[in-house]
């Protein structure tokens, strides 16, 4: 046997002797991929916006014979946590970043939504960065919502006018309160005169009835094309049974990465590190291994455990699912395409666990070092894309991300050869480049 | 252009540099299959005979610091090296293991064969050196006979 598979068969003989270290190893990173699942699963999910009323809403408000709750509205319709504030105070909280957007509600807005003649505003102020683009699109679609509810009451309001116009009697027509007779009644009374022996009287009333019939039947459509106008196209959604969120593609995905990364950097970090404290890297060095073959072998080892422990997890989870009878199910066929990329992953952050192990000066240093470095790995994957200028390419050199979006699209797209083999390269050469840094610092380890 | 032959070394460091999961006699065998020995089981018994470590299958970690000792020996002589590094090897030893340990090096020196020792023990020097160094500071101050180093050293 080879000399890697001598040390890798005295490293896992040293794991399995350790049945506690093995379980740490298994429930620490679930029980943390479990909550950040929900962190991720929910963050952003209602982003804090400043609401700025100058107009003084009142809470309800008469619309064309129409009461709304104006703050049930908001508060209903609001995809984001709307929280009423001074104008000083929004303008402060969104430099500060602790709002990510200002609504105004302009001094006008009451008299042009009563007056149902212009479009009263609402005024958005975001602050820079793509998270601002995020609010303004859940600030539209807070509109959307709101325009919705309005569009019912104004269609409501004029089919009213309509329904005077047709039916006749006394009514109110913007300011202006009038009596009319209504077309039914005025085709009645043509008709009346329609019977009349005088020929220059029954004529055009006949003709003036035969057109007030017409535009009695073409005002009686006005409902429905206000309708359509109003919602050329409809969203009609119905609720389909899912996944819980907790067995959703996202959180397993983030479980398996986040599963990876704590087990492998801080396995890559101890298990280089009990070679110095041990004492045995100056008997391995004397001709026995080189340090080159002892990275490698480090490295080796993490992605052999990781795998098994993220394969575990993922069968956990199958299990789960299927006692659960989740919609969807485990795509069980699709796990075995998991194994390599989990295997990369787990090299790439075990290289840098090995990597940290041989820069610090003894194995509290290296665990310390391994959990600093280990969370900013992890929340630099997780960082949305294009959230600052180098979020992109701070995301592309870590292998976190790239565990996730491989996780996701090994179990769960349609057609994931593509994803899988691009994310497979992308951690092959971050492990790589990872390696020979390690193997370059390992130098220290017999300083 | 002659070839020279690599020259194994066999190395004990004052604080036993073994694996403390593994057991003393699957110590012996890994590093026995490392150096590539004909036999490893074969050298892992001997060399644990030779120290006299009885308690082979016990963990590292579990066994005394005397026999931790004898077991960083016993990973020192494996395969029978051409040269000896040992600091401090008789220091975790009591006085029986010590007489042991030293008649094994004596036996080695009558085959002419090397041990390079570090030790603070003059009788130590006295019985088992053929040249000896002073150190002070890692620099040497005195080089000669056991017998004069301890002159020197009474005089100073």
């Amino acid at each position: 046997m080879s000399s890697i598979g001598l040390l890798l068969g005295k490293d896992l003989r040293r794991l399995v002797r350790s049945p506690l270290l093995l379980a740490a190893l298994v429930l620490y990173p679930l029980l943390v991929a479990l909550l950040v699942g929900l962190v991720v699963r929910y963050a952003g999910e209602r982003p804090r916006v400043a609401l700025v009323d100058e107009a003084g809403l009142p809470r309800s408000i008469l619309l064309g014979n129409q009461r709304f709750d104006l703050d049930r509205l908001f508060s209903q319709a609001s995809e984001v946590d709307l929280v009423r504030m001074s104008p000083e105070r929004a303008s402060h909280e969104l430099g500060t970043g602790r709002v990510l957007a200002v609504l105004t509600i302009p001094e006008d807005f009451s008299v042009r939504l009563r007056g149902l003649h212009a479009s009263p505003r609402l005024v958005l102020r975001t602050g820079s960065g793509a998270l601002g683009t995020s609010v303004t699109e859940k600030m539209r679609a807070l509109v959307y919502a709101i325009n919705l509810k309005l569009q019912q009451a104004y269609i409501k309001a004029n089919l009213g006018y309509v329904h005077l116009l047709r039916r006749g009697g006394s009514g109110t027509i913007g300011r202006s309160k009038l009596t009319v007779i209504g077309l039914d009644s005025a085709e009645r009374e043509l008709r009346a005169m329609q019977r009349s022996t005088d020929p220059s009287v029954s004529r055009p009333a006949g003709e003036l009835a035969d057109f007030v019939h017409q535009v009695n039947g073409a005002v009686g459509q006005v409902g429905e094309f206000l309708r359509a106008t109003a919602n050329p196209v409809q969203l009609v959604t119905t609720a389909r049974p899912g996944r819980a969120w907790v067995l959703s593609a996202q959180v397993q995905a983030y479980a398996y990465a986040l599963a990876l990364a704590f087990v492998a950097v801080i396995l890559g970090a101890a298990t280089i590190t009990a070679e110095r404290d041990e004492r045995t890297l100056g008997r391995l060095v004397q001709g026995l291994v080189g340090l080159g073959e002892l990275v490698a072998e480090k490295i080796m080892l993490v992605a052999l455990v990781g795998t098994a422990i993220t394969l575990a997890l993922a069968i956990g989870f199958g299990v789960v699912v299927e006692i659960g009878g989740v919609s969807g199910g485990q795509p069980w066929d699709r796990v075995p395409l998991l194994i390599p990329g989990f295997a990369l992953a787990s090299a790439a952050f075990g290289a840098l666990g090995v990597l940290v192990g041989a820069l610090a000066r003894d194995a509290g240093a290296a665990m310390l070092l391994a959990l600093l470095v280990g969370l900013p790995v992890v929340l630099a994957g997780v960082i949305p894309a294009g959230a600052f200028a180098l979020a992109d390419w701070l995301r592309a050199i870590v292998p976190f991300g790239h565990a996730v979006d491989l996780a996701t699209s090994a179990l769960f797209d349609p057609s994931p050869w593509g994803s899988v083999l691009r994310q497979s390269v992308w951690l092959l050469l971050i492990a790589v480049a990872l390696a020979v840094l390690a193997r370059i610092a390992a130098r220290r380890l017999l300083a | 252009m002659t070839r020279l032959e690599p020259i194994r070394i066999g190395w004990a460091p004052q604080r036993p540099a073994v694996y403390g999961h593994l057991s003393a006699a699957e110590n012996v065998a890994l590093f026995a299959r490392l150096a590539r020995l004909a036999d490893p089981l074969g050298a892992a018994t001997a060399v644990l005979g030779l120290v006299g470590l009885e308690k082979a299958e016990q963990r590292a970690a579990e066994l005394s610091v005397g026999n931790q000792q004898r077991l960083n020996l016993a990973l020192a002589f494996l395969g029978d090296p051409d040269v000896l590094l040992l600091d401090e090897p008789s220091a975790s030893l009591d006085p029986a293991q010590t007489s042991r340990l030293w008649e094994l090096l004596l036996a080695r020196r009558a085959t002419g064969r090397s041990a390079l020792l570090a030790t603070h023990s003059l009788e130590e020097a006295s019985r088992l050196a053929t040249r000896t160094m002073l150190l002070v500071d890692g620099s040497v101050v005195l080089e000669g006979g056991a017998a004069e180093i301890a002159a020197a050293m009474a005089s100073s």
